[in-house]
């Protein structure tokens, strides 16, 4: 029983790991309606900034922890502020080519750098010892990105239904010409989803980094990676995006655990959630908490 | 106007004078082009440049200490990121170049110009060590033995030192025909004779967790993981196998799994990304490694010293790969000029076809000969086995030879 246990525990925790990395993609999609291909680099810059404060600098992990996470907010505004403010109400096309000049353009920034060709991993901070409770085990690593993924979704959530800016940039995201109408700065709501979009891909970064390690192709890659959740959730939900990692997280462990290997199959775990995605598309084509709008003519 | 004539007259003397120095500073040499075309960015560079940077490195001490004379050699390196079309144009500007003799990175890419490199009749030796390059080809040469012959030897050792019943053993492998090579010559080792039960092949992919996929190992009884992929996934692994326990303190350990690795799954980049879950995995390789220092690695290091590396790049047993790979370009050249010949693709391809026996060449960089024939086409046939032992590689035994593949081929 604690093998299937074990797969639950292990699917929860990849599952909360891809909701907070799919994070940054809802949050920029949730304002701008625009799909950030560089997410998968601001994820990786937030994790070395993280080891490069936290080794370089000798600062305390806890405090580089948050400290990238101011960084990569500053960073994420600045892209915004310098590249795709004035493509605001351009198509958005344009929006998404420019992201993927962008994820080129860092992708090239982080070669220059000693975490574009050579690995690292973070110094022991947490117990190295897993906590243990009938036969099923969680490492203090992955519990603590679980508490992290819970408090920064919880935050982010409600930061959307009850802040003043979180409504701003919701109505920003429902229509941006009724926006402006009522007094609210379009161009200052898309900097903030972008510097947000940073901070939570600053997390993903450290938590991803803290479990595989840091190496440039596996961090930038988790950008790819989460796509399909996003997708599956809703592109501009976030319930949608904890949901869709936690189901995406699962069936990779379920498949891994009792498919692969039997029945002449292997690799399920890579194949399964979009096979999945793509029958929940055909019911639902919003994704699971997708918001289907309807435009009157 | 005459202040004038006299400014131009200058002009043009300065012009001859830079001309005649540069002709000068080639005089009497003869200059060998070579050309490299790899992943110093992108994709798998984290071992492209340390090898790049070991390349780069030879050839400047050979050039700097004349060690070929007054000729030089002049190898141009181009990053192709990973990317075969990239690696294609760059093959063709350096055929335009001169080139006498290429330098190749990848699996994919060197099996997807193999007709490139016969119709141009150059030699070739790339980073890859994938059995499949050889097949069907004249011109590409393994550095060391192949991902198979590493696959094999890995499974003969652990035959050969398991104890009790037939030991049961799952591969973990790369999703690619570099990952992938090396299962069909386990098998057919295994079908020869060798005592042993594969029980799973696994193809990772991007994966945060592999807890099921070990569990599943478990529960049907693997006792060794045999790895042909990369660092990354493999650390990942390590630690998941870690956290649950079940990593083998000692060789074959009952009721725990000792995990075993090929070229690109170890050095100290795993170390690096899996920390202490690194500790007793089993790595093979051709090279020598600066944890286990001889005369070979401390040439290296001092080479890595005298042209201004790091610490990360001089101990990388990626280094070493692209110093041996220059080092056997070299010898060629060296002995081809030895000979009086003119240096040219056709005199290197005969003379690393004649580096056999007597003739075989020893760099000071791997644990055995390099040996080329027309039907020998592996270098360094001998394999090192080494073992984490806190933090560090450290050697296990003497090098040794497969006897499966040999039987298999």
């Amino acid at each position: 029983m604690s093998y299937f246990f074990q797969i639950v525990v292990s699917g929860v925790v990849v599952g909360s790991i891809y909701a907070l990395a799919a994070l940054g993609l809802v949050l920029v999609y949730k304002s701008s309606r625009v799909a950030n291909f560089a997410h998968g680099q601001i994820i990786a810059s937030g994790a070395f900034i993280t080891y490069a404060l936290t080794v370089w600098a000798s600062i305390p992990i806890y405090i580089s922890f948050f400290i990238s996470m101011l960084i990569t907010f500053l960073l994420a505004w600045s892209v915004e502020r310098i590249f795709l403010r004035r493509l605001i109400g351009e198509p958005i096309i344009s929006v998404i080519m420019v992201t993927i000049g962008l994820a080129s353009i860092l992708d090239g920034l982080i070669y220059l750098t000693p975490f574009g060709t050579k690995n690292f991993s973070f110094p022991l901070f947490l117990p190295a010892e897993p906590i243990s409770i009938y036969g099923v085990s969680i490492s203090w690593t992955q519990l603590v990105g679980v508490i992290i993924t819970v408090v920064l979704i919880g935050g982010f959530s409600w930061f959307f239904k009850k802040s003043t800016v979180g409504i701003s940039m919701r109505a920003v995201s429902d229509d941006q010409f009724a926006s402006m109408s009522v007094g609210i700065s379009v161009p200052s709501v898309f900097g903030l989803a972008w510097a947000t979009a940073g901070l939570s891909a600053a997390a993903a970064g450290g938590i991803i980094g803290n479990i595989t390690g840091l190496n440039f192709d596996t961090l930038h890659a988790f950008g790819v990676v989460v796509f399909p959740v996003v997708i599956l959730g809703g592109l501009d939900s976030i319930l949608g995006a904890v949901v869709a990692g936690i189901i995406m997280g699962l069936i990779q462990q379920f498949a891994g655990g009792y498919l692969d290997g039997n029945f002449g199959l292997n690799g399920t775990g890579e194949v399964l959630p979009y096979i999945i995605l793509l029958i929940i598309l055909l019911i639902k084509p919003h994704g699971l908490f997708g918001i289907h709008e309807i435009e009157r003519v | 106007m005459k202040g004038r004539n006299t400014g131009w007259i200058r002009l043009l003397l300065t012009i001859t004078l830079i001309i005649g120095m540069s002709s000068y500073a080639n005089a009497g040499g003869k200059v060998y082009k070579v050309g490299l075309s790899l992943a110093i960015t992108g994709p798998t560079s984290d071992a492209g440049n340390p090898y790049a940077k070991g390349v780069e490195d030879y050839f400047r001490f050979v050039n700097d200490t004349k060690l070929l004379g007054e000729d030089t050699i002049d190898c141009t390196i181009k990053d192709d990121q990973y990317q075969t079309d990239v690696t294609k144009r760059n093959f063709e500007d350096f055929l335009d170049q001169g080139i006498v003799f290429y330098l190749n990175y990848s699996t994919g890419s060197t099996l997807a110009l193999k007709k490139d490199f016969d119709e141009v009749q150059i030699p070739v030796l790339p980073a890859s060590f994938h059995a499949g390059n050889v097949e069907d080809s004249k011109y590409i040469f393994l550095p060391i033995a192949s991902y198979s012959e590493q696959a094999v030897s890995l499974a003969e050792y652990v035959v050969k030192n398991h104890k009790g019943d037939k030991p049961k053993a799952a591969m973990f492998i790369h999703p690619s025909a570099f990952g992938r090579g090396p299962v069909s010559d386990v098998e057919k080792a295994v079908a020869a004779g060798l005592a042993m039960e594969i029980v799973e092949v696994v193809e990772h992919g991007n994966d945060l967790d592999n807890t099921a996929m070990l569990q599943r190992l478990m529960s049907k009884g693997v006792q060794y993981v045999i790895c042909q992929t990369i660092q990354s996934p493999v650390a990942t692994m390590l630690k998941d196998a870690s956290r649950l326990s079940i990593i083998a303190k000692t060789f074959g350990e009952n009721g725990k799994i000792t995990f075993l690795g090929a070229h690109y799954t170890g050095g100290n980049d795993l170390i690096d990304l899996a920390g202490n879950a690194a500790e007793n995995f089993l790595w093979t390789t051709s090279y020598t490694i600066t944890s286990e220092p001889g005369p070979g690695t401390d040439a290296q290091l001092e080479l890595a010293k005298k042209y201004g590396r790091d610490e990360k790049a001089a101990n990388s047993h990626n280094y070493a790969n692209g110093i041996m790979v220059a080092q056997v370009t070299t010898e060629v050249i060296r002995r081809a000029k030895e000979k009086g010949l003119e240096i040219s693709r056709k005199t290197l391809y005969d003379e690393l076809n004649a580096m056999n026996g007597d003739n075989s060449y020893q760099p000071p960089t791997t644990v055995g000969p390099v040996t080329y024939s027309l039907t020998d086409r592996a270098g360094v046939d001998s394999l090192q086995i080494y073992s984490v032992q806190q933090g560090k590689f450290r050697k296990i035994g003497e090098p040794i030879t497969s006897e499966y593949m040999k039987k298999i081929k």
